[in-house]
């Protein structure tokens, strides 16, 4: 799991050093770094990373362990890699039954209705959903469009 | 080395012309080559010292070669009686039970005759059956023709990628859905107006199911999954869409975003054959009968053929297949 992780560090010496420690520690692979040292406020140094960590605890504990050394928390969030869908449901399936599915996480970014001159009517739909997700969430609409009898065109 | 042709279809005449056009090059890999039987569903023409092919290539019925004519008899008897070396089959594809190819198959592999064959029902039915008993008997089995039509898909993979692992497969493995949705994506014709141009171009069977429920395509899908990625499938594997229900609608939704729709066999985790999006700069993105095969591999990563998948150009798969038997044998001899 990938996560953004900003810290405030005192603007001393040797303090990033410091600071990466209990990272390698607990398994965090760094894979970049931005450091501020040209914009300190009030004495203190932002530092931006971006580190993947096997799980969710494992970040829990290098914050326990990054605050006990006295390193501000300015920010750690997950960051969720979003993959862009395109698909076109040809059918009776309402957008309805789409967005009331057990969809989690999924964002419907744009939507097309053709106008049908057959009586099958025909939409386009843009999603992004996280990439390890995908797979479930193709399943789902496979299952859902299979109950709708309508015809699910996925990505290649 | 003595071959049999079993089949004088659309498949078996033109390999029989192809023989005679190519006997130079045939006869650089082995001088003795030659047919000594060929045979339809109502006998066989048999002569051990070789059939005459350029009477044979101007002949639409076995009956009309003349000589060495046996009217009535099963092929099975000629595959038992010819004493040849190499069979090629060519009968009709029934992929419910294989036959009669899966009879004449056995049969020849049985007695030690090595088999290229372009008819998939066999290799749908009992693949592994065929290639474990090819093995025991010492002989060939080739199938070249009955996937993608020309593409060199399964001599690629065999000589080329003999190291690599194949990971996933997906390609476009029929002509005739190509050719539907290729009208109803630039002329935009309905399904049912393209399919009937299909149909009186010949490029469709009169029962058009075969190709527009996606049956060709998942056919070959087990073939593809058992001889390239050592599965073990049956058709009943594979989850079929076909595309009868592609409205003109769908298509130009499509298009407005930069795709088209083609009907992808799929090998990975799963089996299927279902109408996909392929955004138009994929190299699966080809139009008319193409066909296009992407492979997915661990060490070449993607590899992409393009080529026709049916007619006059399969004869080149064939051909091939028989050449690389007779390389063979003369090796080991
Ligand atoms: N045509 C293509 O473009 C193409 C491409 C790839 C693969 N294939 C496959 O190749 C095979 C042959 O195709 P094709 O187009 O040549 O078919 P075809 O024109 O229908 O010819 C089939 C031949 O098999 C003979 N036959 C039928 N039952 C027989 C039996 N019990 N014993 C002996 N012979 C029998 C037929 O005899 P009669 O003449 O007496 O009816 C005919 O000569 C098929 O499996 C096909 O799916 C074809």
């Amino acid at each position: 799991m990938r996560f953004d992780l900003t810290l405030a560090l005192a603007d001393r010496p040797g303090q990033l050093l410091k600071a990466l420690e209990p990272i390698a520690k607990n398994g965090g692979n760094i894979i970049s770094i931005i450091h501020e040292r040209e914009k300190p406020a009030e004495g203190f140094v932002p530092v931006s990373l971006v580190v993947d960590f096997p799980s969710k605890w494992n970040l829990r504990k290098t914050i326990e362990d990054l605050k006990s050394l006295g390193v501000a928390i300015v920010k750690s969030e997950e960051i969720v890699e979003l993959k862009r869908l395109t698909l076109i449901v040809i059918g009776r399936m309402g957008i309805k039954r789409l967005i009331e599915s057990k969809l989690e996480n999924v964002r419907i970014t744009s939507f097309e209705v053709s106008a049908p001159t057959t009586k099958e009517a025909c939409v386009k739909l843009d999603l992004e959903v996280p990439t390890e997700s995908v797979d479930a969430v193709m399943d789902e609409l496979k299952k859902v469009s299979k109950e709708e009898n309508a015809i699910l065109i996925s990505p290649v | 080395m003595k071959a049999l042709i079993i089949g004088f279809g659309f498949i078996g005449r033109d390999l029989v012309k192809a023989f005679y056009e190519k006997k130079d090059a045939i006869r650089k890999i082995d001088r003795d080559f030659k047919v000594i039987g060929v045979s339809h569903s109502k006998g066989y023409l048999h002569n051990d010292e070789g059939l005459d092919l350029q009477r044979l290539q101007h002949i639409k019925n076995l009956e009309d070669y003349g000589s060495s004519y046996h009217a009535g008899e099963s092929s099975l008897g000629l595959i038992e009686k010819s004493e040849a070396d190499l069979m090629v089959e060519a009968t009709p594809t029934r992929i419910k039970d294989g036959e009669p190819g899966l009879t004449f198959i056995r049969k020849a592999l049985n007695s030690g005759i090595s088999v290229v064959t372009s008819n998939k029902g066999p290799l749908v039915v009992a693949f592994h059956e065929l290639t474990r008993l090819a093995e025991k008997n010492g002989c060939e089995l080739l199938y070249e023709g009955t996937v993608a039509g020309a593409i060199p898909i399964f001599s690629l993979v065999r000589e080329c990628l003999q190291g690599d692992r194949v990971l996933r497969i997906s390609g476009i493995l029929n002509g005739t859905t190509n050719y539907i949705l290729s009208r109803m994506y630039f002329d935009e014709m309905s399904f049912e107006l393209a399919l009937k141009e299909a149909q009186e171009r010949g490029i469709s069977e009169r029962d058009s199911s075969y190709d527009v429920d996606g049956i060709d395509a998942a056919c070959k899908v087990v073939i593809l999954a058992n001889a390239l990625m050592n599965r073990n499938v049956k058709f009943e594997d594979v989850e079929i869409t076909g595309i009868r229900g592609i409205t003109q609608e769908a298509l130009s939704l499509a298009k407005k975003s930069n795709f088209a729709i083609k009907l992808i066999g799929t090998i990975d985790s799963t089996l299927e054959v279902a109408p996909k999006l392929v955004p138009i700069n994929h190299p699966l993105c080809v139009h008319g009968t193409l066909n296009a095969v992407h492979l997915e591999t661990d060490l070449a990563k993607e590899i992409t053929l393009v080529g026709y998948g049916a007619g006059r150009e399969t004869v080149s798969a064939v051909l091939n297949d028989v050449l690389t038997v007779l390389r063979k044998k003369k090796k080991a001899a």
